[in-house]
């Protein structure tokens, strides 16, 4: 197994799920402004790139 | 600390997006221009042309046989809304610049998400797992959804958008509880919970077109759903790579 176990020994369990919730909601947003979103500016902008990552388009 | 670990992430998201364009240019936006062109209506030239070998300006300009500039305006059955072309909404002028910065966002999303379930999950990403990391986020929102719904190109027959976003989405999820519980997780009971949930979103009717007719040429859209699953592993493993190599370099201030 080449995933090791390592807990955060450092970081504060309180600090490493917030940041970690935060991580996970700015992605989201981020893939769903590139992936997502229906308004024409960005599907229009990405297009290419929803095609190529095989994002459902139009 | 956690801000560091978070523009470490972005830091490894900007790079992949950079990296990503030119191999998209090579490999998948030649056929999604040749793709325009029967989305278009136009004649795409002898069948060998259809090989995914062609220079990025060579497709650009049989793209546009006629000097018409290929824009991303789609006229699908699933969309009547859209028959009539409509101007092209691209948020920069070049549709490289657009491509571009999609796949930076695109790539610091990606990024942002993979270094979250990392950090919640309480294991680190490494140069040495980095690719499995990386694997793993490529059978997310990669793989699993193109079982159902494969890799399309402009002007194929689609269902509605809003029914695919919400199976690829399900699956992404579904497929990401179901690795967890595979790979991270030791009890017995997860694992096999785990292999449910793999297989869980493929027992789901997913959403198809009634009419599968389309002006697409199978093979190009077969080639192109191979393109876009090799160019997303590429994508995932250096992504894996990237945010392990600048875990290890900033590790022993993070976690």
């Amino acid at each position: 197994m080449t995933i090791t176990m390592t807990h955060s020994g450092v970081m504060p369990a309180t600090t490493r799920i917030a940041g970690g919730l935060l991580a996970l909601a700015l992605g989201a947003f981020f893939i769903w402004g590139a992936g997502f979103a229906h308004a024409a500016a960005l599907h229009d902008t990405a297009h290419d790139v929803r095609h190529a990552f095989g994002f459902p388009c139009h | 600390m956690v801000v560091r670990y978070l523009l470490a992430t972005l830091v490894a998201g900007l790079f992949v997006g950079v990296v990503m364009t030119p191999v998209q240019y090579a490999g998948v936006i030649p056929l999604i221009l040749h793709a325009e062109v029967y989305e278009q209506g136009g004649d795409a030239g002898p069948p060998e042309h259809a090989a995914g070998l062609v220079a990025p300006a060579e497709a650009a300009e049989r793209a546009a046989p006629q000097g018409v500039r290929p824009i991303p305006v789609h006229a699908t059955a699933a969309a009547p809304a859209n028959d009539e072309a409509r101007a092209n909404a691209n948020l920069f002028a070049s549709r490289l610049i657009g491509t571009l910065s999609a796949n930076i966002v695109t790539g610091c999303g990606f990024a942002l998400m993979l270094a979250a379930v990392a950090l919640l999950a309480g294991r680190r990403i490494t140069f040495a797992n980095g690719a499995f990391w990386g694997l793993a986020g490529f059978a997310c929102v990669a793989l699993a959804p193109a079982l159902g719904l494969p890799p399309e190109l402009p002007a194929m027959p689609v269902a509605d958008l809003t029914a695919r976003q919400i199976w690829w989405v399900a699956t992404a999820l579904l497929t990401a509880a179901g690795l967890y519980g595979l790979v991270l997780r030791q009890e017995t009971v997860a694992k096999i919970a785990g292999i449910a949930l793999l297989f869980a979103p493929h027992l789901v009717a997913v959403p198809r077109p009634a009419d599968l007719s389309s002006p697409i040429p199978p093979t190009l859209a077969a080639e192109f759903a191979v393109a876009s699953l090799a160019t997303g592993a590429v994508f995932w493993v250096l992504l894996g790579l990237a945010l392990g190599a600048l875990m290890d370099r900033f590790g022993s201030e993070l976690t």
